[in-house]
């Protein structure tokens, strides 16, 4: 639930100082909705970002990778490059679109505060998604290491995601109700359920397989009933672990990279062709949306110029979904969704009913101080700052990211410990 | 470019000139039911005229030449296009009181100047065709018995395309998208379709021309995808401009979609081909719920409409059948049930190239007095047929630009059959 509050749809009430502001926003949003900090900034965490990549790719792995992956990887990473640019340049064209169509809404972490009254444009996920779009439609031409069978899961899951940003736009658009909106990731999931011609079966972990009795469990069904229920977690997850400046786009950026990074291990470490291309096929997904999120991370980190909306959200949310089915990576992409995990289930008696749960859960912000201090709302924003005191918007959001980064690191070295134990 | 006067976008920054005082008169609480009970049962009564020819050929005339797997298969999927009606048909209300909310609205401009001209009609419900569509799409899948890698390679990219179009037609309904964009815009959602074709791009020269040719088959490479690009971009824009007038745009997608069936039928009836078979078995696959969730829009669009498409609905519907009929390899064919929408396009190309000035709308004009329409000197084929047959109330226009629609396809099945054996 992105928490911005949304500006009335009944637009008669807008009063004529919102067309004041409305001018003086519209007029400067070119200049300031990217400033040279800003960008900077982004630069030096991504280069953050890809130095490891670059070294595993190039280095570790570098004689251990077939040429014709290395080459298709490479491509990909090329065509996310341009999406980025091209998103870059995108995200204020559409932003005046969108406030001009009145889809914006108020900063409530600012309230109280002159930067509590501008009209930030929502819902820049559709930019994000179609530029995705496109760079993933138009990959397929330079995959020089595909089948039939390939293209079809590509397919399926390209028709999966756009289902999902349409679905996501159209709730941004109209506000469809939640108890709907829970449903509609497991109709998106369907042409990825239809087309998944793997295997449902799973590996017993060892210690377990005296109690059960068999090494490899076919699931059937059922795991294709796990693959939607799964799709449903990713995308409402995100959306509830939100509300703060850059926290939507941080979190995916720091799980799709914990993802390249583990893909990247996965082909190295991989004399299996089959098993290299599923991991293959997650980078030709999540390198684009990599890509495209840092673009919007440009403008949506603190203090956000734009919003981001359930568009995203449910976008990044299912793009991740279908990577770690269609890669069979499923256990390790829960385990880097732990933060997501732990704050659904801090959720959960709210959103259950049995805790009256307000419309908005966020921390409350004092317009003086300009700090952020926890209420009892079950959230992990809310918990972190009981924990560790109460901060600025963009302290908490490094500190919620790093505790992402915490547990994805916890992710890898727990797969380090249980190899060979667990599988 | 759909004919409906679109609340200006700037009305948030004026206080509310545009919401006159009958409004209060006209348009009830939101409490209330605001859309006007359908026009099912005329809907209803015309699609008899066609269902019962198209059963008959699957039951009877053609009955021994369709596989049993392959009937099952049409069959099931028109089971689920029914269902897919009864949905669409119960969810259109629903979704219209969610498209007033967020002021998508039009008001009917052939309507200007009668008590009816001021009411709110909720825009864009395409985008409930268009979800229906897909989800129905997506299950059939599970059901095809006749499936193999290739078709599902060509499915699902039919599917991603189809879906592709139907979030930019919507993004363009809500951000009003400039037109030059709109005009890329089906090129860049048949992308998917057209990496994945991989079928044959050789075309089958016609035999007078062999002699002159040299030689029977034509392999025209990259350049059949770029005709391929340039068909999705001409399907939804045809039919974008041809419309204005209340059930133009649906009606005349079902007239084109019933004929595309009617085709595809006679094709698998008359052929041995188990792929050719296969090819027009996929368009059916795809035509048949774009009939049955089109029919329950027109029972709410159609004269007098009670909700309008938006550019989501022209978009979805030309691209989908753009999209089978390059499955389908019967593009040419598709392209003379196009004719009434060629002909028109003809006549909007001086207004559209800038030579002739050209008005925001190029709609008749109407005279509250008499109700009826009269054309102006806009080069539409709506205004031309005014000009021709005179003026007319515009349910008899649209009945008669419906009708013109209906004699072209027929033209195009009369043209087939004299041309059979001479052409191909």
């Amino acid at each position: 639930m992105a928490s911005r509050k949304r500006a009335s749809s009944n637009l008669n009430t807008t009063s004529v100082s919102t067309a004041t502001q409305n001018n003086t926003t519209t007029h400067s949003t070119h200049t300031t909705l990217l400033p040279p900090t800003k960008a900077s900034n982004m630069l030096k965490l991504s280069l953050l970002l890809f130095l490891p990549y670059f070294y595993l790719i190039f280095y570790h792995y570098g004689n251990i990778i077939d040429a014709q992956l290395k080459r298709s990887i490479l491509i990909n990473a090329g065509l996310s490059i341009f999406g980025f640019f091209v998103t870059i340049r995108l995200i204020p064209v559409a932003s005046k679109y969108l406030l001009r169509r009145n889809m914006f809404g108020y900063d409530i972490n600012k309230k109280g505060t002159p930067q509590g009254s501008v009209h930030v444009p929502e819902s820049l996920g559709i930019v994000v998604a179609a530029v995705f779009l496109v760079v993933a439609i138009l990959f397929q031409y330079f995959n020089f290491t595909s089948d039939s069978n390939w293209l079809v899961e590509y397919n399926a899951a390209l028709a999966s995601i756009c289902f999902m940003v349409l679905l996501g736009f159209v709730d941004d658009v109209l506000d469809i109700p939640w108890r709907v909106k829970l449903v509609l990731p497991s109709i998106a999931a369907l042409p990825l359920l239809m087309a998944y011609a793997g295997h449902t079966t799973i590996i017993i972990p060892k210690p377990l397989v005296s109690y059960f009795g068999v090494e490899i469990l076919d699931l059937g069904w059922v795991y294709k009933l796990y693959m939607g229920l799964l799709a449903v977690f990713c995308t409402n997850s995100i959306n509830i672990h939100a509300g703060i400046n850059g926290l939507e786009v941080g979190q995916t950026v720091v799980i799709a990279s914990a993802i390249l990074v583990h893909n990247i291990m996965q082909i190295g470490a991989s004399t299996d062709p089959e098993y290299q291309q599923a991991h293959a096929f997650s980078i030709y997904l999540v390198q684009p949306l990599l890509a495209t999120s840092l673009a919007l991370l440009c403008f949506n980190w603190y203090p956000s110029s734009v919003f981001v909306g359930d568009t995203y959200t449910y976008f990044a949310g299912m793009t991740m979904a279908v990577v770690g089915i269609l890669g069979h990576f499923s256990e390790t992409l829960l385990l880097f969704f732990l933060p997501q995990i732990f704050n659904f289930l801090l959720s959960l008696p709210q959103l259950a009913g049995f805790i009256p749960c307000p419309r908005h859960r966020l921390p409350r912000f004092d317009p003086q101080t300009g700090l952020l201090t926890g209420t009892t709302d079950g959230t992990l924003v809310n918990l972190s700052l009981r924990l560790f005191g109460r901060m600025s918007e963009k302290s908490l959001c490094i500190v919620l990211l790093v505790l992402q980064v915490v547990g994805c690191c916890f992710c890898f070295m727990l797969r380090w410990i249980l190899t060979g134990w667990y599988k």
